[in-house]
């Protein structure tokens, strides 16, 4: 694709958010309460630019979604029987999500990887993430939790992105450099009819993105995590290594619900009435932090203990997938689960300590 | 389907379409046939999907499994106990433990169910043709086995010898009977079983199965193993078979997790980077080994 | 059967299988014209009405909620209807936290020969349900969000917060240190907290060498409530370091047989208040334009009565500004049990229970506006159970009804419906054991302000039953007993 870039001034911003989402149900940051979390936004709203506290991901792939209902219906001539009905229509917006970082774009692409290249494609996710317009922000500064940089993703990371917009100039003055990313990121941002991005300003924001990149690598420098995938294996049965990163644990389910890549879920059945003829079969998020992930109806439970589910965690970000998926981490560094966590477990100390060559540790 | 669903702009509703083969989590409204009560514990459901289409071209392979599900109250896993062989109903064996479970023990004939199906992957039963096969299952772990035994012994000439053990704590907790009836009296294959606790009437054997193994010692020779059933049995049927030199790449056992999705997406049934409803429930002894200790 | 809209609602009643279902029974044997409004559910005891009954009830579209017993002394089971008595009248006074009025719900005891009593009983609280009208629902309330964020100034605390000087501390905090490492051997583990991940978060250390104790820091960083851990350490011998207010979690814990006396060592240190970690981030976020909410000191030193924050832009922020709001009152600044005890053992204490400007906030609002409030709030729950996993008291765990399909109390539908419902569990459950520690809204990832419902219940316990939590390892929590004569509890008149 031809490279394709806009300029839109700081004062143009929220115009130019409501020519793109014509048609679309926008979704950005909003404060609630002490929180940022995306809502869909009014046209017009001035967006919030500050990182949002829970990712978007939830736009495609919601907290709970009905999969179909079930109608069961008496069989006119012998009362006594049923049929039932299955209805599994699902109306679906097209919608855009602004304001995410590229943390949280990439995080779609790690669902695409299971979602819709596996062996089975998911409809569901298919239909929201093809009626979904992703318009991320480049971050310009590193927050004390951030390793994007560590994962693969970055700063100015556009995988899982339409456009990408590059924050350049500062005050009043400044204003975004919109790159688009994909062909249908090219058409919605044509639609917001913006001077294109003379080269001075492609310098500007080539310049912050190489800028940002250099505060994470003096923040933290990345560690090589070529042999992760196989150091985890090597770990697994280190039940002092697991005992010490999971002591202080939870086990509650922020870090997986505030993961952008985190795609776990749940199915359930519930009735609408105590009399059992309507009822809907639910897809809701689940976390493999929590017992009954895994508990068997025998009460069996093969990750029985914290220290068993955190391995798993920490097991499929950085060993499991990346073996199945060309050694992409299924882990954006965005740092949520690290900020989120109530007591600070922190996934970055857990990946270099049993990164680490393992001497200290033979009976591994 | 695809294509079908890509929203135009100002269009602020799309439909997904229904059917199983676009929408993996639609399960196919199937009814109960018929219900046989195994043991206390086991009950056995026989299910036609209503759909005449799709239950004329359901095509499975023995050892896949497939969700049943009751509506309001859920899914669950079970493998389709009946054989390719034999399509005049689709066969599911269930073991009361939790709440679907008991709720599918509630069913009568003419009762509903959903049936996604078929799921996972199979014994290969192809590659195992001109060997010996030698079947050792334990209490509900009959289950997959019965689907594989009823197809060799539908296409019996294309095998070799067959042994079946099969065990189970007591009398009462034997699944199959007239199939184990049968067996019992067929002079193409040796059928023994064994009891924990066998009361004086019992003209079987008692035992647990990897002593009655041993003491039948099938040959390894041109042969394979396949297992089925609770883990401490897999566990110590497989040091017997170790014992009469069977290599790793010889045994085939059956795994189960809990599952949710079945189609390797939900996420919970990975041992490592394996997932037991797409890349299993069939393992051979050898890839067990090379998979992470999380069983 | 259809409601028929606009004449009759929607009123459940639970009704003791041994007095009141007789009551009933008599009126309508008696054909006693009677509203049709009631849909009764016969329970074998007014002791069997599970709170949640009630609110799950008036949450899911019910327009009021009946309960009826036997008269107190006359209970079939002798005692249930006392427990009843205290249960149902403490949900009573904290429906209002809900927005959802009060007279919503009544109970009342009616025997098996009183039919013309339960005519009277039934005709007047359906009335009085019908001069309310339809029952609003929380979801469909008009979102209200007033709250002042916590940037905001916050009331001056009624305690002075000043630090012991950098040496002093220290000087205790090796003291402490010293007699955490000979107590060492015998403990499967110490848990304190050290430094993490960066200058402003501390973390939860545990301590099982020697050298481990080296990195046990001691002061306003310390925000969590380490109590939360020592049920998982059963049959195990564990030590704790605790302040003032966490000591009161372990008091309440083995009050309730949760931990054992003999297995847990408590290492207590006076505390001057701990920080809201979220005050001291808005505090320092830059004012326009943050492009990420994350910023973080480079270091951070106790100064007295202050902060002091090194890194890009220093800055000194006042303990009184960033305090976590329990401090404010604070009148256990010095753990009430311990092994040992160190630090300012005369720490100044404030007046304890007053009105916390969260529970304030929520008292100024009208009912429409609380259900509005809930309503924004809980919008934006994950439902990740951190309020429940981070409780001292929340000791299911892996085995809460929050989760279980039996009972199936919650479904996992998002709606604010399903995530207020927890809450209100997991208020109801720690009536009369919530020892008020705040952890619950300090661990929500999204700052949903949780603690208010435990402080208004905290303030019901408080007002009916003089009770205060994690006080005295011998006390009876007042749910868990009765009196025959309540003195705070009016009998409603029905």
């Amino acid at each position: 694709m031809m490279s394709f870039a806009r300029y839109i001034a700081r004062g143009e911003l929220a115009r130019a958010l409501d020519d793109m989402a014509r048609g679309r149900v926008a979704y950005a940051p909003r404060r609630e309460g002490d929180a940022v979390v995306f809502r869909p936004r009014a046209e017009g709203e001035e967006p919030l630019l500050a990182r949002a506290t829970v990712p978007p991901k939830g736009v495609i792939f919601p907290q709970s979604e009905r999969l179909f209902a079930f109608i069961r219906e008496k069989d006119p001539n012998d009362p006594g029987r049923t049929t039932v009905r299955l209805d599994s229509t699902v109306d679906i917006e097209p919608a855009l999500i602004f304001g995410g970082r590229p943390c949280d774009a990439r995080g779609f692409h790690i669902f695409d990887r299971v979602y819709l290249n596996g062996p089975y494609r998911d409809p569901y996710y298919a239909a929201r993430r093809e009626a979904t317009v992703v318009v991320t922000l480049a971050c310009t500064k590193a927050g004390s939790t951030c390793f994007c940089h560590w994962t693969g993703c970055g700063p100015a990371d556009a995988t899982g992105s339409d456009i990408l917009l590059t924050p350049v100039g500062g005050g009043d003055e400044g204003g975004f450099v919109a790159m688009a990313v994909t062909e249908r990121g090219c058409a919605v941002l044509e639609q917001a009819n913006l001077p294109e991005a003379d080269a001075a300003r492609m310098d500007a924001a080539q310049a912050v993105h190489a800028a940002t990149q250099a505060a994470l690598d003096a923040q933290s420098p990345a560690p090589d995590l070529s042999a992760t995938p196989a150091r985890l294996l090597e770990r697994f049965s280190d039940a002092d290594f697991w005992r010490d990163m999971s002591d202080k644990c939870l086990s509650c389910g922020a870090c997986t619900y505030l993961c952008p890549t985190c795609y776990c879920f749940n199915i359930t059945d519930e009735n609408d009435g105590g009399d059992g003829m309507r009822g809907r079969r639910l897809r809701s998020w689940d976390n493999c932090m929590s017992s009954l992930f895994t508990r068997e109806a025998s009460g069996h439970n093969p990750r029985m203990g914290k220290a068993l589910r955190l391995r798993n965690r920490v097991g499929h970000k950085f060993s499991y997938y990346p073996q199945l998926h060309e050694g992409v981490v299924s882990c954006n560094g965005c740092g949520r689960c690290i900020t989120g966590c109530p007591v600070s477990v922190d996934i970055r100390e857990m990946v270099v300590r049993a990164t680490q060559a393992n001497e200290e540790t033979p009976n591994a | 389907m695809p294509d079908a669903i890509t929203p135009q702009a100002g269009v602020h509703a799309t439909t997904l379409g229904t059917g199983f083969t676009d929408n993996p989590y639609l399960p196919d409204v199937a009814t109960v046939l018929e219900t046989v009560q195994e043991t206390p514990a086991i009950k056995t459901l026989r299910v036609r999907i209503d759909d005449p289409a799709r239950m004329e071209s359901f095509r499975f392979n023995p050892g896949q499994v497939g969700q049943l599900s009751l509506f309001g109250v859920g899914e669950s896993t079970f493998v389709i106990n009946s054989p390719p062989t034999r399509m005049d109903y689709l066969q599911f064996s269930i073991m009361r433990a939790g709440e679907v479970t008991a709720a599918l023990h509630g069913l009568k004939p003419g009762d509903k169910v959903g049936v996604r199906a078929p799921l996972g992957n199979w014994f290969p039963y192809e590659d195992m043709r001109g060997k010996d096969i030698v079947f050792v299952g334990g209490g509900i772990g009959m289950a997959p086995l019965r689907t594989l035994l009823l197809y060799m012994l539908d296409n019996r000439a294309d095998y070799g010898n067959i042994t079946l053990l099969y065990g189970a704590r007591t009398p009462t907790d034997m699944a199959f009977r007239d199939d184990v009836q049968e067996w019992l009296g067929r002079s193409d294959m040796q059928t023994t079983l064994t009891v924990d606790q066998a009361p004086e009437d019992w003209p079987h054997r008692a035992g647990l199965i990897p002593h009655v193994l041993l003491d039948l010692a099938p040959s390894n020779a041109n042969s394979v193993a396949v297992l089925c059933g609770p883990p401490i049995m897999i566990k110590f049927t497989v040091e017997a078979l170790k014992k009469l030199h069977f290599a790793d790449e010889q045994i085939y056992t059956t795994l189960e997790r809990r599952m949710k999705c079945g189609i390797g997406i939900c996420g919970r049934c990975n041992i490592g980077t394996k997932y037991v409803c797409v890349d299993g429930p069939v393992f051979t002894y050898a890839e067990l080994k090379d998979l992470p200790n999380e069983l | 059967m259809p409601v028929l809209k606009g004449k009759e609602l929607r009123v459940v009643g639970f009704l003791c299988n041994w007095c009141s279902y007789g009551g009933a029974d008599t009126a309508g044997v008696g054909r006693f014209s009677q509203p049709t409004d009631l849909r009764i559910i016969r329970v074998p005891c007014s002791g069997r009405v599970d709170p949640m009954f009630v609110v799950k009830a008036l949450l899911g579209g019910a327009d009021g909620v009946l309960v009826s017993g036997c008269h107190p002394r006359d209970c079939h089971y002798s005692q249930g209807n006392f427990y009843a008595r205290r249960r149902l009248e403490t949900l009573k006074t904290f429906l209002p936290a809900l927005g959802i009025d009060p007279d919503r719900f009544q109970y009342t005891w009616v025997s098996a020969s009183e039919g013309q009593r339960w005519k009277n009983v039934v005709s007047t609280f359906v009335e009085k349900v019908h001069q309310l009208g339809h029952a609003p629902r929380i979801e469909e309330a008009a979102p209200y969000l007033p709250l002042a964020e916590k940037g905001d100034t916050l009331p001056a605390p009624l305690r002075p917060l000043a630090w012991p000087a950098a040496g002093t501390l220290t000087a205790s905090l090796e003291q402490l240190r010293e007699k955490i490492r000979a107590a060492l051997p015998e403990l499967d583990c110490v848990i304190g907290w050290q430094q993490g991940f960066d200058a402003l978060h501390a973390t939860p250390l545990f301590m099982r060498k020697p050298e481990d104790v080296d990195k046990l820091t001691w002061g306003p960083l310390n925000v969590h409530n380490l109590a939360t851990y020592l049920p998982q350490f059963k049959n195990r011998k564990v030590g704790v370091v605790v302040k003032g207010c966490d000591s009161r979690s372990v008091i309440e814990l083995l009050q309730e047989k949760l931990v054992e006396p003999d297995n847990v060592r408590v290492f207590g240190m006076a505390c001057e208040g701990v920080v809201d970690v979220e005050r001291v981030r808005k505090a320092m976020e830059p004012a326009e334009g943050a492009a990420c909410t994350d910023v973080a000191p480079a270091a951070v030193a106790v100064e007295g009565d202050g902060l002091a924050f090194e890194g890009d832009t220093p800055v000194r922020l006042k303990l009184a500004d960033v305090v976590a709001e329990k401090c404010r009152t604070c009148d256990t600044p010095v753990p009430l049990l311990g092994d040992v005890v160190e630090g300012n053992a005369s720490a100044p204490a404030g007046p304890g229970p007053d009105a916390p400007p969260s529970l304030e906030a929520l008292d100024a609002m009208t009912p429409e506006q609380r259900r509005g409030f809930w309503r924004a709030q809980m919008d934006r729950c994950l439902r990740c159970y951190a309020c429940r996993n981070a409780c001292p008291m929340c000791v299911c765990r892996d085995h809460c009804i929050a989760e279980s399909r039996d009972p199936h109390w919650t479904t996992q539908e998002g709606n604010v419906r399903e995530k207020l419902q927890f809450q209100v569990i997991h208020a109801l459950h720690l009536a009369g054991r919530c020892t008020e520690c705040g952890e619950c809204q300090r661990a929500c990832p999204v700052n949903i302000p949780v603690l208010a419902l435990k402080q208004w219940m905290n303030r019901s316990v408080l007002t009916l039953f003089d009770y205060r939590a994690g006080v005295d390892v011998n006390a009876v929590p007042p749910l868990l007993a009765f009196a025959v004569e309540e003195k705070n509890i009016k009998e409603h008149g029905l």
